[in-house]
């Protein structure tokens, strides 16, 4: 097994155990019921993404500032991985919200920023996608990253700032009972390494096909332009 | 001193072209004003729904009006290939950006003095000095922050479909904060527009900073 696919073996086992920590361990909750278990996959798929777009930031810093391939690269795979986090986040959301709230969807300041937060890295992606391959696409998606980063504490504080429907902190606030933490730190611990090794992996691809780029794009274009020059 | 004459001459540029041709303005100021006969339709406006309609088509036509005067505040200059020349002079690519975005900020300026009178003459809502004054601040953090991903954009493939996908979502807090003012301006909402001026004007400082930073980045390509 490579590096990789062992990482993949014990990311899966991980999210193995922290299902068996939702599921088993974890009491039902008394007002919500069942339902409730969903909060420890979105919560921590959301922490996940804010991770996810940290890294995009300082990525996208590093670069402008060294212009460090690797750094635009690990900015690349992160913004993807962070892209499903925020998708997981707000489908899980949406599946809770339709029994407890009656609604799959109210323009909440969470919800909305949330919904932002997934448009401005879909945006970053489609900038990388239409950017010219190299230092131009490196450059512009870096600053789009870094500005995109303005609303990743907007969508945090929005249930603080204003009056949200959003349920505030339960964790910071210790509004947790022990067995309901427990299983939360567990799922989290899980969903950032699902994360790490996702984005380990994504890195790996951008960086073959970085170097196919070099090996098989460079010599046609130094070949033409030698051509040109004759 | 020397970044700042630059960026005035380069936005007496733009302005001194634009004067020549007539093609920004009238065309933004005929926009704004079909926007309002859309919304006309589209809401089933009447004298009692005008004072809670009213702010959101105001910041539905600023938006897109803005998304056209951006869009275009790059256009001449990529079809003339005059950018490249500009940044091959000494002069600092942020003052030439500063100067592009104080352009297209004043030509969307022009566009809300018909935009803001045709609103308060169509929909009978009155135009009171706080909302021209939450649409004036506004207008400079959209202008920057818009004029950056204009000259982004106009280096790629299928700008006129990534400039909204990137601008529209940070033009958001203007939206939102600006909507409140404007809201309470004419009569409804709860925010005092005096607080929210202030966060617009917070806006207006964090991001001509950051957008200034950036600028050399975007540019210098």
């Amino acid at each position: 097994m490579t590096r990789h696919e062992q990482g993949s073996a014990a990311s899966v086992a991980l999210m193995l155990i922290a299902g068996g920590f939702i599921f088993l361990f974890a009491p039902t909750d008394a007002l919500q019921g069942p339902v409730q278990r969903i909060f420890y996959l979105h919560v921590s798929a959301a922490i996940a993404a804010y991770g996810c777009f940290a890294v995009v930031l300082i990525g996208g810093v590093v670069y402008l500032w060294k212009e460090n391939a690797a750094a635009d690269r690990l900015a690349r795979a992160a913004a993807l991985v962070g892209l499903v986090f925020t998708t997981v986040t707000l489908v899980m959301g949406m599946i809770w919200a339709k029994p407890i709230w009656g609604t799959f969807w109210t323009w909440d300041a969470r919800l909305t920023s949330t919904l932002v937060l997934w448009i401005i890295y879909a945006g970053y992606l489609m900038v990388r996608r239409l950017a010219e391959p190299g230092r131009q696409s490196a450059r512009f998606a870096a600053v789009v990253g870094i500005f995109g980063f303005i609303d990743v504490p907007v969508v945090h504080f929005s249930v603080t700032w204003w009056r949200t429907q959003h349920p505030g902190p339960v964790v910071l606030n210790d509004a947790l009972p022990p067995r309901m933490l427990v299983a939360f730190l567990i799922t989290m611990a899980c969903t950032l390494v699902l994360a790490a090794v996702m984005i380990a992996i994504r890195y790996r691809i951008e960086f073959l096909t970085d170097q196919a780029a070099e090996k098989v794009v460079a010599p046609i274009v130094a070949q033409t332009r030698a051509g040109d020059a004759r | 001193m020397r970044s700042i004459t630059i960026a005035l001459a380069v936005a007496r540029k733009d302005l001194a072209s634009e004067w020549r041709t007539r093609e920004i303005v009238p065309a933004l100021a005929q926009f704004v004003v079909l926007a309002l006969v859309i919304a006309n339709f589209g809401f089933q406006f009447d004298s009692r729904n005008a004072p809670a309609i009213a702010p959101g088509v105001l910041w539905m036509a600023l938006v897109f009006a803005g998304l056209v005067a951006f869009g275009r505040a790059f256009a001449a200059e990529r079809e003339q290939a005059s950018l490249e020349a500009m940044l091959m002079t000494p002069a600092m690519p942020a003052a030439i950006f500063a100067g592009k975005a104080l352009a297209a900020g004043l030509l969307l300026v022009i566009c809300e003095a018909v935009l803001l009178p045709a609103l308060a003459l169509f929909f009978a809502v009155p135009l009171t000095f706080d909302e021209v004054s939450a649409v004036l601040l506004a207008t400079v953090g959209m202008a920057v922050l818009g004029c950056l991903f204009a000259a982004m954009v106009a280096q790629v493939r299928a700008r006129e479909l990534l400039l909204p996908l990137l601008t529209l979502p940070l033009w958001i807090p203007f939206v939102v904060v600006g909507g409140q003012a404007v809201q309470s301006a004419m009569g409804g909402g709860h925010t005092a527009t005096g607080s929210a001026n202030g966060l617009l004007l917070d806006l207006d400082i964090l991001f001509v900073v950051l957008t200034s930073l950036a600028a050399r980045f975007v540019l210098d390509d």
